[in-house]
């Protein structure tokens, strides 16, 4: 039933996300030959629409960030929270699969609005300064070289594949944790009859703040406790193990962070749900 | 075995007793009229037997399981609400509903639309407020449920819309299912029902048949209704 809740989930948001991802493009297109344009003698209307233009493009750019984190918003409350929760609800689905449903697609559509945005700057600077890809290329070690120069200090291709591991993890969980952070608020807000919204809001700031205090106390008891201080680190395989540390601590914390506020999540929709 | 069965159920709100220990029993392959005035727990039940609310204490069961996901597979619900995604067309709906509900039954519910005049292209936000209800309803009744549970299905319509709904439901419910109609419109659901079940702040005051009221007070529903609501 997830692959079914999903393919209508991305349906529901694809219309509206790939009609931005368009129109982004075709700004972009538009705002490089305006940058173009002024390099060049033209008349004074020409210049306005082109700034114009090249302001559009930087708002749009701007808007397509902000329309990602308010579609994710706006699914689960409209979908879940209002009317259509009577269909949504009812649905012979369990309460995980709706969840799991709109995180999936809310990181599908951050992933895309990275890529496309990240893209468009790239490709903006690359075709402003007149570059080409090969440039880029060559101007940088190779990966070879990379790996050469790596393992000379002891540091092996296990040592790389697990920071790739654990750089993905950790964008995939800070993905999921800001979906949940604003379900829990509103799944929470939502168990009350009335001043709903007013309650998400204050849901959401008080999940900020005892998060905070948690992860801050947490980190200095460990910071009380470090048996390998900073000073002591000479050799890079020393380095490299302390970094992994840190890392993989890091990522237990935000799992846990995201365990909480999933559980959060699923017990306003499942135990304390309260449709108008 | 009963398809719908409440056990001491009571559900709060605050200091609202919406269900106040209600017991009752609902068999297969009858209609039954859940018949109340506004504000009397019709509403309450119809949610907690869909699992849209959890008892205070108390259970509600289903084909003899608590509301669920496989509860939720055989009840054909029709809330008091507009519950369609506007933008979503007549044949979208189709798609969803065949997706998720093995008992849907396509042909039947395009069927009833080209009866109905409604293309299926036809976005839900493009159709008349009445076209949307009966949209809905169209949906709900083109599931061969076990049971249907149906919320003010009449409420807020025109008389021949009203004819139009009952209609719909008579014909098209799988005639082993149990169909609840929830109304306080007693007058114009009276001739399709088998049962009643009277219910006021949230206690069932009766459960009984059509026939058995008729023949015992020798009136009609609609007219002991009225004797028994009287303010």
């Amino acid at each position: 039933m997830l692959g079914k809740l999903l393919k209508h989930e991305l349906r529901a948001t694809g219309r509206i996300m790939l009609p931005i991802y368009g129109a982004t493009v075709i700004l972009a297109i538009l705002a490089n030959l305006s940058i173009r344009l002024l390099d060049h003698e033209v008349g004074n209307l020409v210049r306005i629409f082109a700034v114009l233009i090249i302001t559009v493009f930087a708002i749009a750019i701007i808007a397509a960030a902000i329309m990602t984190l308010v579609l994710m918003v706006k699914r689960f409350y409209s979908n879940y929270l209002r009317d259509e929760g009577y269909l949504m609800h009812t649905l012979p689905v369990d309460v995980h699969g709706l969840v799991w449903s709109k995180m999936i697609v809310s990181c599908i559509w951050f992933a895309g609005t990275f890529t496309v945005i990240a893209l468009i700057l790239a490709l903006t600077g690359l075709f402003l300064t007149g570059t080409s890809l090969n440039e880029v290329f060559t101007a940088f070690p190779s990966w070879k070289e990379i790996i050469a120069a790596m393992h000379k200090e002891g540091i092996g291709g296990g040592d790389v594949a697990l920071f790739i591991a654990e750089m993905i993890t950790g964008v995939l969980l800070a993905g999921l944790t800001t979906c949940l952070h604003f379900y829990a608020a509103m799944a929470l807000g939502h168990m009350f009859s009335k001043d709903k919204i007013l309650l998400s809001i204050v849901f959401f700031v008080a999940i900020s703040i005892v998060m905070n205090i948690a992860v801050t106390g947490y980190g200095a008891a460990r910071l009380e406790s470090f048996d390998h201080p900073l000073g002591s680190i000479e050799e890079l395989r020393g380095l490299v193990n302390f970094v992994h540390g840190i890392i993989a601590e890091g990522l237990f914390i935000e799992i846990v962070r995201a365990a909480v506020m999933y559980a959060a999540t699923v017990i306003g929709l499942k135990r304390g749900l309260n449709l108008a | 075995m009963a398809i719908l069965e409440c056990k001491a159920l009571s559900k709060r709100f605050g200091g609202i007793q919406a269900l106040d220990n209600v017991d009752l029993t609902v068999e297969p392959g009858r209609v039954v009229g859940l018949l109340g005035p506004n504000g009397s727990g019709k509403t309450t039940m119809i949610k907690l037997a869909n699992g849209l609310l959890t008892p205070s204490s108390g259970e509600i069961l289903v084909d003899g399981k608590k509301p669920g996901k496989d509860t939720k597979a055989i009840v054909s619900y029709l809330p008091d609400k507009e519950y369609l995604p506007e933008w979503m067309t007549a044949k979208q709906m189709m798609d969803f509903f065949e997706d998720f509900y093995s008992d849907f039954r396509r042909e039947k519910a395009m069927e009833m639309l080209a009866r109905l005049g409604v293309s299926a292209d036809m976005r839900i936000k493009q159709m008349s407020k009445g076209t949307r209800e009966k949209v809905q309803l169209i949906l709900v009744m083109s599931r061969e449920a076990r049971l249907y549970l149906l919320d003010e299905p009449i409420g807020g319509v025109d008389p021949a819309t009203r004819d139009y709904i009952l209609e719909t439901i008579i014909r098209n419910y799988n005639p082993e299912a149990a169909v609840i109609i929830s109304t306080h419109l007693i007058a114009d659901v009276e001739q399709v029902l088998d049962d009643v079940i009277f219910i006021n702040n949230g206690r069932v005051t009766l459960q009984s048949s059509v026939d058995d009221i008729r023949g015992e007070q020798g009136r009609s529903v609609d007219q002991y209704f009225r004797e028994v609501f009287k303010c």
